[in-house]
């Protein structure tokens, strides 16, 4: 076995006595004190965590704006400089390879900012369509910086933060964190108000350190993943891979087929003219039973589909998922049957954003 | 930490003898971390030693329940299925799962005292580390 790939905050970690994981490859932690605790945290304060596995991609030079526009299901040369939006990377047949943030950083820089799995498959697809003549340069800098997601409504109250509240959501700022030099986007995957911030790996401790002091608890990758079920956030390689297309998960707003040529446009064409056989839907229990990844969706005792995320819902206290139904008993409110334990238990479909911002507990001042 | 008067499986389950509760250890607990979810089965069920009597579910993963020794359910805790949180404050008290009518008490032979397990877990904290 491959020793596990280590973030500069590693030693954090086991510091304070995280429980670990493999998570594809990293020794991340899971949780710190308790998943419940640092749901809740995010939820009503602040918590951080640690996504420098996140691979953190700068594309420069004269091309680089249209060969992104070619890879992409969405134009990035349209951005203005220092917005953001999020993308996919889909091979020819529309299937999706990821979905991944792109910043106009400046004028020919863009970064790219995309899920740990798959990086160097990922990285060959753009090599495999990149001209050798074009004025490209990609860069990974993944290994040389640190990503910290600080996330939470008391976020901007942060006094290193309190300056970037006027940053739009979805917008990058190269700025000052504290006194660390920094690349601050407004952005997360919790369904809270947040920062994602990029800075040199040698600024790890000393940007961690910055927010134990204000007490912003540190938060494992058992909360991420509660926080982003609950605002109905997919994962890619769970909820959608090259084996599903972005208009039956519901990515379809992320389609441009009017921008121009791009690699997967004529598949992606095709599938929405003849219309998705699949949906993507959220799910409830009717009952405390949890539903998870893999498990079996029956409709009238007839297997229709499979769960492709599903846990406990922290803010709501019930069992949440998110899986794929055939197109016609898509409807929020249709009864569906879980297997659970060799039992069909009753769920219904629902609004796949369980949990939306400000209406659960209560913003406390720090 | 682990009452000297149970008696634990190498499963991290424990049993009190003398008033036939079963429930999981403080170790196991922290190992599964926030219990959300307990499956127990309902009274009159006839379980057998470490053969699996019910599931645990945390956040983060369902996790199989072993019982202890053989006998009959004659009782679930419903304020552990109602507040399963009580399953991590107090695993040996007010978390109890299930209380058994032990039908072999020879059975007892086979678990550990509480200094046997205390050395069975401190020797499986060991190999995490490593």
């Amino acid at each position: 076995m491959k020793p596990l790939k280590k973030t500069p905050f590693n030693k954090v970690h086991h510091g304070l006595k995280a429980r670990m994981m493999d998570f594809g490859g990293w020794d991340l932690p899971v949780w710190y004190t308790s998943i419940l605790e640092e749901h809740k945290a995010v939820r009503s304060r602040a918590g951080m965590f640690d996504v420098s596995h996140m691979g953190r991609v700068w594309v420069t030079g004269k091309d680089a704006g249209a060969f992104l526009d070619r890879m992409l299901t969405k134009s990035v040369q349209r951005l203005e400089i220092g917005s953001g939006q999020l993308c996919l990377l889909c091979l020819e047949n529309g299937g999706i390879l990821d979905d991944l943030y792109v910043y106009h950083l400046g004028i020919e820089q863009y970064l790219v900012i995309w899920n740990a799995s798959n990086i160097e498959q990922k990285l060959e697809w753009l090599f495999r369509w990149l001209d050798p003549d074009a004025d490209i340069t990609i860069k990974d800098n993944s290994s040389n910086t640190v990503m910290l997601a600080v996330q939470g409504p008391a976020v901007c109250r942060l006094k290193n933060l309190e300056g970037l509240s006027y940053l739009p959501r979805f917008s990058i700022t190269q700025t000052k964190v504290g006194d660390l030099s920094a690349l601050a986007a407004r952005t997360g995957y919790t369904g809270e108000d947040g920062f994602e911030i990029i800075t040199d790996a040698a600024n790890a401790l000393p940007l961690w350190e910055s927010f134990i002091e204000q007490d912003v608890k540190p938060c494992g990758l058992g909360a991420r993943d509660s926080l982003r079920l609950e605002a109905g956030m997919m994962l890619c390689g769970h909820d959608m891979d090259t084996y599903s297309n972005p208009f039956e998960v519901g990515l379809g707003w992320l389609v441009d087929l009017e921008k121009g040529d791009f690699i997967g446009e004529n598949a992606l064409l095709e599938i929405k003219r003849q219309g998705v056989s699949r949906k993507l839907i959220g799910f409830q229990m009717n009952g405390r039973e949890i539903a998870r990844s893999g498990y079996k969706i029956f409709k009238s005792g007839q297997e229709v589909g499979q769960v492709s995320s599903g846990g406990y819902a922290p803010s709501l206290g019930i069992g949440i998922g998110l899986g794929y139904v055939p197109i016609e008993m898509a409807t929020v409110g249709t009864g569906i049957e879980i297997m659970i334990r060799n039992k069909l238990t009753p769920a219904r479909i629902a609004n796949r954003r369980f949990y939306k911002r400000g209406e659960s507990s209560e913003s406390q001042g720090i | 930490m682990n009452p000297k008067e149970y008696r634990y499986t190498q499963e991290h389950e424990w049993v009190c003898p003398e008033s036939g509760k079963v429930g999981i250890t403080d170790y196991a607990q922290s190992q599964l971390g926030d219990v959300v979810f307990l499956d127990l089965p309902a009274p009159s069920t006839q379980v057998e030693q470490f053969k699996k009597m019910g599931e645990i579910e945390s956040v983060k993963a369902v996790s199989d329940l072993f019982a202890p020794v053989s006998g009959e359910v004659l009782e679930i805790n419903q304020i552990a299925i109602d507040e399963p949180g009580l399953v991590n404050q107090n695993p040996c008290g007010d978390g109890w799962l299930a209380r058994l009518k032990l039908s072999k008490i020879s059975e007892l032979d086979a678990l550990m005292d509480s200094d046997k397990y205390d050395e069975f877990i401190a020797r499986s904290g060991e190999e995490d580390s490593e």
